[in-house]
């Protein structure tokens, strides 16, 4: 977005002080691959070295890592029955990855590369594809594409397929397209928010950092987002099981 | 009025209609939830996932206007 007021992060700060670099301006376009990068290495290393001593009764970051995962996985679980747990790391991951990505941009001189629409998009197209798979893994083609008609059993309910299959499919397409904007729009708006706030502070306040209690805002707003966007995946999950309601 | 002036004028004006929409339909969902969770506090779990979802699935309509806004940001030069 141009012309709005940004925080700065250490690679804005860059391009800036060395603008006739050209490494410089190579930093500064892949800025939010560089970022999305840096949070994966992270999330790495602590889940390496966090889970690397195994220990009856875990302290530390041991124990928080395995709360973490622990308290995850009884939430999918709750979601989508006992059957749910095989898709726990998928959904872990990619919950404790947007937890922590949206989380970046209230840390100075770093940026949320969430506040990216091109992150959001592969996101989503990740989870799209994997639940695409799944319709197909768990339906069959055949099952699928009458699932897709709206499942008819009559003469009416085949009557209104040919209704029902647009529908459905703008359904799946929607997904991942609400998805990745949701997520966008909200951490871009929060972005945004800050940026005015801490512009405001530095003309009219004398440097008073007036954005600091959107800051707790941006808090909320980010662990929010992390959740809709999993339980929203885990949901499009559940859907994909054909005649999930029998098991309740 | 030329056309970019118009979308100038009618695009930030149907964001704003679209999220007074959102913001009812939004209010109606989690002052249900509430009621819901006061009434039967020990099922709080389970209808917050719910209204998460709900409330998701409202907040979609919000963001297709946002996508419309930013085609016509597009078209406003």
């Amino acid at each position: 977005m141009k012309g709005l007021p940004e925080i700065p992060n250490f690679i804005t700060l860059l391009r800036h002080h060395m603008s006739n670099q050209a490494w410089a301006k190579v930093l500064y376009a892949w800025e939010n691959i560089i970022f999305s990068i840096l949070i994966a290495l992270f999330l790495s290393l602590v889940f390496y070295f966090g889970t690397r001593k195994k220990e009856e009764v875990p302290t530390g970051l041991h124990n928080f890592l395995e709360w973490l995962v622990e308290t995850f996985r009884m939430f999918v679980i709750g979601v989508l029955g006992p059957d749910g747990e095989k898709y726990v790391p998928f959904l872990g991951t990619l919950f404790i990855y947007i937890l922590t990505m949206n989380l970046m941009g209230l840390i100075p001189l770093l940026k949320s590369p969430t506040s990216s629409l091109n992150v959001t998009i592969a996101l989503a197209i990740v989870v799209f594809c994997y639940v695409q798979y799944l319709n197909v893994k768990n339906m069959g083609i055949k099952g699928f594409l009458y699932h897709l008609a709206g499942s008819p059993k009559d003469a009416v309910g085949w009557m209104i397929a040919p209704l029902m299959f647009p529908i459905e499919i703008l359904t799946q397409v929607s997904r991942p397209v609400t998805l990745a904007l949701r997520l966008f729009g909200n951490i871009l708006g929060e972005k945004i928010m800050l940026g005015f706030f801490a512009l405001m502070g530095i003309t009219l306040f004398y440097f008073f950092p007036i954005q600091t209690p959107f800051m707790f805002l941006g808090l909320l707003t980010g662990v929010m987002q992390a959740l809709v966007f999993t339980l929203l995946s885990t949901i499009y999950i559940l859907l994909s099981v054909p005649h999930a309601d029998e098991h309740h | 009025m030329d056309v970019q002036s118009a979308l100038a004028l009618a695009t930030p004006l149907g964001l704003g209609l679209a999220a007074f929409g959102a913001g009812i339909g939004l209010g109606l969902a989690v002052k249900g939830a509430m009621e819901a969770i006061g009434r039967q506090p020990e099922a709080s779990g389970k209808i917050l996932t719910n209204m998460i979802i709900g409330a998701a699935l409202i907040e979609a309509l919000a963001i297709y206007a946002l996508i419309v806004f930013f085609i016509a940001l597009g078209k406003m030069g």
